[in-house]
């Protein structure tokens, strides 16, 4: 049983590389509005309401620190590879695990963002739909790779009999 | 299904590890296989019974249940 849409075992590694990062510049972004000087560039927007900054209308061109922008990148790519890279012995049981644990993080993914539609208004509530980006695939990370090092604990002891 | 991986790897005096090797799965599996966690796929059942070099019904064995 070989899955097509799965990257090279090495690539795990790069994932980590990149989540790691990611996830830090991320959650300092958010939660103490860092940003990295010197990232203020000109970027394209789409859609502008007037609301968001004093250049108006939409298809514009309004100037925007990075970071967010980055930090968002790099945990979808690094979360992306790291979730969905080859284990070194990819094979039918672990496919399986992958698809449990895939059906799991959805499953909670989206009752805490049931529960948080009923327990937050307003502004945190967007910063929880901020943070709702990306539990679907910690949460997969975390359960996949529990449950493989479960199983491996468990073969450590193994003895006959 | 039950099955006897388990006394036919120790009349061989086999680890999981080296079952998982010979057959070609995870060190995972052939334990998930033997604590009945597991079901494995036809193509593995035959090729763990061919190492074996019984009959696949000798190895793996339907309960009432299934």
């Amino acid at each position: 049983m070989k899955s097509k849409y799965l990257f090279p075992n090495k690539w795990k590694k790069i994932g980590i590389m990149i989540l790691v990062p990611g996830i830090i510049l991320f959650l300092l972004n958010t939660f103490l509005n860092f940003e990295i000087k010197g990232l203020e560039i000109n970027v394209f927007s789409l859609l502008n309401p007037e609301t968001d900054s004093n250049v108006k209308g939409n298809f514009v061109w309004l100037n925007d620190n990075l970071t967010n922008e980055i930090a968002m990148i790099l945990f979808i790519i690094g979360g992306i590879l790291t979730a969905f890279s080859k284990e070194k012995n990819e094979d039918e049981f672990i496919s399986k695990i992958r698809l449990d644990s895939l059906v799991w993080a959805t499953y909670i993914n989206y009752i805490l963002l049931i529960l948080s539609v009923i327990f937050f208004y307003g502004t945190p509530f967007l910063v929880i739909i901020n943070l709702n980006m990306f539990t679907i695939l910690v949460l997969f990370i975390l359960r996949f790779n529990f449950i493989l090092f479960q199983g491996s604990k468990k073969i450590n002891n193994e003895k006959f009999n | 299904m039950r099955n006897s991986i388990k006394v036919e790897r120790a009349i061989k005096n086999l680890t999981q590890e080296e079952l998982a090797e010979k057959v070609g799965v995870s060190r995972q599996t052939i334990n998930a296989i033997e604590l009945n966690k597991y079901i494995p796929s036809s193509v593995l059942a035959i090729k763990i019974a061919r190492f074996f070099k019984k009959p696949v019904e000798d190895i793996f064995i339907l309960e009432k249940n299934d």
